[in-house]
């Protein structure tokens, strides 16, 4: 993955700080002071958000944080209330179609007629795109083959699993290969092996170039596919930076120790603080061992739980969630009525 | 809706447009990307056969149950009760077309699909007009079908050439105005379910109090009321004038149904198709 330019260094709350920015042209999705208000709700408060070209954006944060609504902007489904924006050059108001030429928007619900085929779908998409009828053959059989889809291609959409529709989506989005591509949440609701068929694709499509800004609730996912993370919440952004400057301060994965009562929680406390690093949630009567090594750490750790012989409930490899990078950015859990991180959001038909 | 520039030619050398001169003609692309995505939505129908079930099996329902459950009880002076049904059963599918397309429009509402064609390329009336031809089309067929079940049955139309004429542009306007007042209704409402649900509380009692299956000079003094200025009252009273030469009376508009349908529909299309359009541009629920 290609190496980001300088100016990226962590954004700590105040969104406004001010980055130097090279003129114009190099940047394929190119936000300033993006607004956009349902009623007295704020769904994106002033949002500067740049994306390079041939780079990978992820945009963090839980429900409700303003990504979808950002993504829908920039892709001409929604118009601005303030701010401007513009891609691969073109505002997104004033040049729309122009717009919709170069940019590609996978959203959250796969974009498919259900009661068409998979390769239906992506015959109408190319034509609608403005093929005849045996060019988009041609095209839709080409990306049937690249993205796997040979098996259910004469399958209605409705009939398929989430992961096969979402490779069926993101085929359609890539019919005439787009400057941009948009993935707006590409694996929630989606199992974990599908996610890991999806993130595949993605990471094939990266290989090849694209530009891609993609919206996820996922820390896991930013982490697997972006080259910078952009944390945002209220429609504000909190953090930006790569993975690894987030992850610096969100901590790497962890191990946490979870005991019976207090009284363990205390023994438990010393007897590991001897030899690790550790850190006390009392509320949550969690011990948390810092785990560079993963499941070599583990061991080790549950092993000297088990020397000290004391009651414990659970030992568990953690690795850090978009709550945690909350907690460590802004020092305040993601609020509750946002939904967590968990995978707790059911697939919507 | 934005038009492209003639003049505009692709900046972008990694992609190729198979046909470049597609800019030019932006009416024959309008057209093309209609028929396409109407295509699309006639192309469901015979995989989804229950969205056809309230133009085709609902109404041959109502005319089983009146015909030969309720219809011995109910006697309507100088015409076989045969034929006073079925120019009622005509009008009531008829209406019931704006429930079908408003079902049909907020569920591709609720779905993505209609997402990705706004970020297509296209024009985004062609969208909402293939919308609207689809279920043009749906109700085109329920009404054929319906008519062919009444002539099975027995249903003895009376009609002149030049009433028959009349009778199918008056339909074919009518089901247009409830087409699109349907599609309205259907990127307002928030699901489906919500859909028929106001479909059900409004729809379905007009469309039984519009002298569909008994006739309103003999109703309760506030439903004849408003069965008197109910729009379906016009095109019940419009079918039957054309096809049995029973006239009936009791308000300006079962006076002169012809014009009140006319009318009527004018101010549906008149107030629905802005409306729908200027939703359909904004944003959608979200």
């Amino acid at each position: 993955m290609p190496a980001n330019t300088a100016s990226q260094t962590l954004a700590r709350p105040l969104p406004d700080t001010p980055t130097p920015e090279p003129a114009t042209a190099s940047y394929a999705v190119e936000a300033k002071a993006l607004t956009k208000r349902f009623g007295d709700f704020v769904a994106v408060d002033a949002l500067d958000l740049n994306v390079e070209r041939g780079t990978v954006v992820a945009l963090l944060g839980p429900n409700g944080a303003g990504k979808t609504t950002t993504v829908r902007m920039l892709a001409t489904l929604l118009r601005p209330d303030g701010g401007s924006a513009s891609v691969a050059g073109h505002d997104v108001v004033t040049e729309a179609e122009k717009v919709r030429r170069e940019i590609s928007l996978t959203g959250q619900f796969a974009a498919l007629d259900k009661n068409l085929t998979a390769r239906e779908n992506l015959v109408l998409m190319a034509m609608l795109r403005g093929r005849d009828r045996k060019a988009a053959r041609k095209v839709s059989d080409e990306l049937i083959e690249r993205f796997d889809i040979e098996e259910f291609r004469e399958r209605l959409v409705k009939k398929l699993s989430g992961g096969q529709r979402r490779r069926v989506d993101l085929a359609a989005s890539l019919i005439d290969q787009p400057q941009v591509l948009v993935l707006d949440e590409p694996t929630t609701g989606l199992d974990p092996r599908s996610r890991q068929v999806v993130w595949a694709t993605i990471r094939d499509l990266i290989a090849g170039g694209v530009t891609l800004l993609l919206t996820t609730q996922y820390l896991e996912e930013a982490d697997a596919l972006a080259d910078r993370v952009v944390l945002i919440d209220h429609g504000r952004e909190i953090a930006a930076g790569t993975p690894a400057q987030l992850k610096a301060q969100v901590g790497e994965q962890r191990i946490d120790v979870v005991a019976v009562d207090s009284a363990a929680l205390a023994d438990l406390q010393s007897r590991l603080g001897e030899r690790f690093e550790v850190r006390v949630n009392r509320e949550q009567r969690t011990i948390s061992v810092p785990a560079p090594g993963g499941s070599a750490d583990l061991a080790l750790v549950a092993g000297a739980v088990q020397d000290s012989g004391i009651a414990v409930d659970e030992v568990a490899l953690r690795r850090p969630t978009l709550d945690d990078a909350f907690l460590a950015l802004t020092g305040h859990h993601v609020e509750q009525d946002q939904g967590n991180t968990d995978d707790d959001d059911s697939e919507q038909e | 809706m934005s038009t492209t520039t003639i003049a505009q030619t692709q900046t972008t050398g990694q992609r190729q447009l198979p046909d470049g001169g597609r800019e030019r003609f932006a009416l024959l692309r309008y057209v093309r990307d209609t028929l396409l995505l109407t295509a699309r939505s006639l192309r469901s129908i015979p995989r989804v056969p229950e969205r056809l079930l309230d133009v085709t099996i609902q109404p041959i329902i109502f005319i089983l149950l009146f015909l030969y459950v309720f219809g011995s009880a109910i006697h309507v002076h100088g015409i076989s009760y045969k034929d006073y049904l079925f120019p009622g059963i005509i009008g009531q599918s008829l209406a019931f077309g704006i429930i079908g397309a408003g079902v049909a429009t907020s569920n591709d509402m609720t779905e993505g699909v209609i997402d990705r064609f706004r970020s297509l390329p296209i024009s985004r009336l062609s969208i909402i007009t293939s919308q609207v031809m689809g279920q043009f089309c749906e109700a085109l067929l329920g009404m054929v079908i319906v008519i062919v079940f009444g002539l099975l049955l027995g249903w003895n139309p009376q009609l002149t050439l030049a009433h028959g004429i009349e009778l199918i542009a008056l339909m074919m306007l009518g089901i247009f105005a409830f087409t699109w007042t349907g599609v309205f209704f259907g990127m307002l409402v928030r699901s489906p379910d919500a859909m028929q649900g106001v479909g059900f509380i409004v729809v379905f009692p007009l469309s039984f109090m519009a002298g569909t299956f008994v006739p309103i000079a003999g109703m309760a003094a506030v439903p004849r009321a408003i069965a008197e200025w109910d729009p379906i009252s016009a095109l019940v009273a419009t079918v039957r004038g054309l096809t049995q030469g029973v006239h009936s009376s009791g308000s300006w508009q079962l006076d002169h149904p012809e014009l009140a349908m006319v009318i009527w529909c004018a101010i549906l299309i008149g107030i629905c198709v802005p409306l729908a359009l200027r939703r359909f541009n904004r944003t959608l629920a979200s």
